[in-house]
């Protein structure tokens, strides 16, 4: 138990983080308030650093199926986290900072600076700790961990009543999600007997061998994988997703996009893992068949659902709510295909491309919701104060001869969102499109491509009408940056990071993070830590070793505790 | 482990459980509608106060900082569940046993998660009453 504890240190570093941001943001100094950011960048590079130091998880815990996943998850955390900090910065308290300027009395209770930090480096946490969850109740609590602060974050992100309706009806949804994945894991629970995932597709294998998967054992896992649909933004639990990116503020909505759905495919990974892609001989890939038909089906719909929807919107901000549900459909592709026993190619695992195509969705939605939150409208006749966000797409008319750096972030972001070739969105497709050929899946891989074609139409058009159409100077609002430096410096870092990772892919890391073992074929590794190097595991035709024998020293009693 | 293969015939005593409890709670809804005499009166129609007369209006409001003392009240509320079992617990681990300091740090660990969750509250000025 108290071994596990020096696996957490990345986490620990950011939960020091997160309580010292809590108490000195509401300090009545300005100049300590102020502390809170730099705090946060500092724990975020020191845990990224941790994180990218050692590998934890091959030391202590030897039977997982993924055993990289962890420090993949922590060190992109760690960056990405770092984006979305400079995107976050200067959001809380804005206004009242504003009033306080003007000489206002400091109020402790009207000021959310300290909670907001706070909630974002708890929400982090959760998602470093989803990567590393090897129990069900550790990875409940991690999802929740995620789940809870953004509520709140999308609570205070500004202080429009839309952002509260945004922000209670993401909580109850929420909340349905969240009871739909409990009662999922409660009935794997009752299947098996056990909550330590190794246990468990020790269990599952077993049951395999005897005929099959139990019934509730199924039904468990289909549950939880629809309950977690609703972080990644799946079908049946999409519906909030509009509404809530719409209503929250443009940094937060990045936010959104990038560490529920990320927490949300790693839960998933770490459950599929348990019933391993390999059910029948080890040559084709395949989830047990009421599993792959669902997530087929949500696969399918999550894609079409996204993309048509997303072209009947005029608001910028749903058209990217509506994209990134897209976007989920098509990493569930890779999902579906599963990766390849041992390390694999970029090309063949599907687990390897999704974590590759979580880090450029994240790093390319941050430059889109960059330019979001740089820009603010204000009416012709109005009053100084009364700024509202850009939306509606006719507000970026014209804005790479207004403001270049901006839309040229803008057409990047999109059209790398979009996946043309010379960009990253393309390096991150291709890889779910040849894992998807590999796996025999070839409907999925048909609707994706139609999908990727609709998105065409959406994406091309934001970039065009910041590119090609001249600006509107006879509008009754302009639309102005706004003075806050770190959120176009976000967004062109975001810009550069597109770029700069469609020439120099990090496939590599990527692949070694989806590393999977077939659960009863796992090898306890040699105590030294293994680097992505390392030589290649045991290959799939090898004879297949007594189920029995490596189980026998299962440290179970160490995880119960 | 022999739970692999789960008979569901072990869950009849639950669902035996779960319908007795239905047919208790209908049963004796509709055992009251079909037997039960109907008188009314003033005090019968009245809001069950407990015995006590009930006065006044529901609506009435309270001040905001009830709301955040009870929310202080809640921390230190779990803080005492668990160090209760904690405390007793303790004193028969086994003194020989390497790892008290480790139960000993654990629970040091959780209290001051709830002191620094006092600091918050104090710096926020739960506290002050003006």
């Amino acid at each position: 138990m108290i071994e596990k504890l020096s696996t957490l240190w990345p986490e620990i570093t950011l939960l020091i983080a997160a309580t010292l941001s809590m108490i000195l943001g509401v300090s009545p100094s300005l100049a300590i308030r102020r502390l809170c950011a730099p705090i946060a960048a500092a724990a975020l590079v020191i845990a990224g650093l941790l994180a990218y130091g050692d590998d934890p998880r091959a030391a202590t815990v030897p039977n997982l199926a993924l055993p990289h996943l962890a420090q993949y998850g922590k060190v992109i955390t760690a960056a990405i986290g770092l984006l979305l900090l400079l995107l976050c910065v200067g959001l809380p308290d804005r206004d009242y900072e504003a009033k306080l300027a003007r000489g206002g009395v400091f109020d402790a209770l009207r000021n959310t600076r300290g909670e907001f930090y706070a909630f974002f480096l708890f929400s982090l946490t959760g998602l470093m700790l989803c990567a590393g969850a090897d129990d069900l109740i550790w990875l409940f609590l991690a999802l929740e961990l995620v789940s809870l602060p953004t509520y709140i974050m999308v609570a205070i992100s500004t202080s429009r009543n839309r952002s509260m309706e945004a922000a209670v009806k993401y909580f109850f949804l929420g909340a349905l999600g969240a009871a739909t994945f409990l009662y999922g894991f409660a009935l794997i629970y009752g299947a098996t007997g056990t909550t330590y995932l190794p246990k468990i597709a020790e269990i599952f294998q077993a049951q395999y061998a005897a005929g099959g998967l139990s019934g509730i054992a199924v039904a468990g896992l289909v549950l939880s994988v629809i309950g977690v649909c609703f972080k990644i933004a799946a079908v049946p639990m999409h519906f909030y997703t509009a509404d809530v990116y719409q209503g929250a503020h443009a940094s937060v909505t990045a936010f959104l996009a990038f560490v529920p759905k990320t927490a949300g495919f790693f839960a998933l990974m770490l459950l599929l893992a348990t019933v391993g892609w390999a059910s029948g001989e080890a040559t084709t890939s395949g989830l047990p068949q009421p599993l792959h038909t669902i997530l087929w089906i949500i696969a399918v719909l999550t894609m079409t659902a996204g993309n048509v929807l997303a072209v009947l919107q005029n608001s910028v901000k749903r058209i990217f709510a509506y994209s990134s549900i897209a976007h989920s459909g098509y990493m569930l592709v890779g999902l579906i295909a599963g990766p390849v026993v041992g390390d694999g190619s970029l090309q063949s695992s599907g687990l390897a491309a999704v974590l590759f195509y979580l880090v450029a969705y994240g790093v390319t939605n941050v430059g889109v919701f960059a330019v979001l939150a740089s820009l603010e409208k204000r009416k012709a006749g109005a009053a100084a104060e009364t700024t509202d966000e850009v939306d509606s797409i006719s507000d970026f008319r014209g804005l790479c001869s207004t403001s270049p750096l901006l839309g040229w972030t803008l057409v990047i972001s999109c059209v790398g969102l979009l996946g043309l070739p010379p960009l990253l969105g393309f390096f991150s497709k291709m890889p779910l499109l040849t894992s998807g050929i590999r796996a025999g899946e070839y409907g999925l891989v048909v609707v994706l491509v139609i999908n990727s074609a609709i998105a065409a139409y959406y994406y091309l058009r934001i970039a065009s009408t910041a590119l090609l159409e001249s600006p509107d100077l006879a509008s009754s609002s302009t639309v102005r940056p706004v003075g806050i430096p770190t959120r176009p410096i976000a967004g062109l870092a975001a810009a550069a990071c597109v770029v700069a990772l469609s020439l120099y892919t990090i496939t590599d890391f990527a692949r070694f993070g989806a590393k999977y073992d077939l659960p009863h074929k796992q090898v306890i590794p040699a105590p030294s830590a293994p680097s992505a190097k390392e030589a290649p595991a045991k290959s799939p035709s090898a004879p297949s070793a007594p189920a029995a024998q490596p189980q026998a020293n299962v440290p179970g009693a160490t995880t119960t505790n | 482990m022999t739970l692999g293969a789960v008979d569901i015939a072990s869950y009849l005593p639950v669902l035996l459980l779960m319908t007795m409890a239905i047919l208790f709670a209908i049963g004796n809804l509709a055992g009251s509608q079909l037997i039960g005499p109907r008188r009314t009166g003033a005090v019968k129609e009245g809001t069950y106060e407990s015995g006590m007369n009930p006065v006044g209006n529901a609506r009435k409001r309270f001040n905001i900082r009830f709301y955040l003392i009870a929310m202080v009240f809640l921390v230190f509320d779990i803080e005492i569940i668990f160090l209760y079992p904690w405390a007793v617990t303790f004193p028969n681990l086994d003194h020989q046993y390497a790892d008290g300091a480790v139960w000993l740090g654990r629970i040091l660990f959780f209290m001051l998660t709830t002191i620094v969750a006092y600091i918050y509250g104090y710096r926020k000025g739960v506290f002050k009453f003006d």
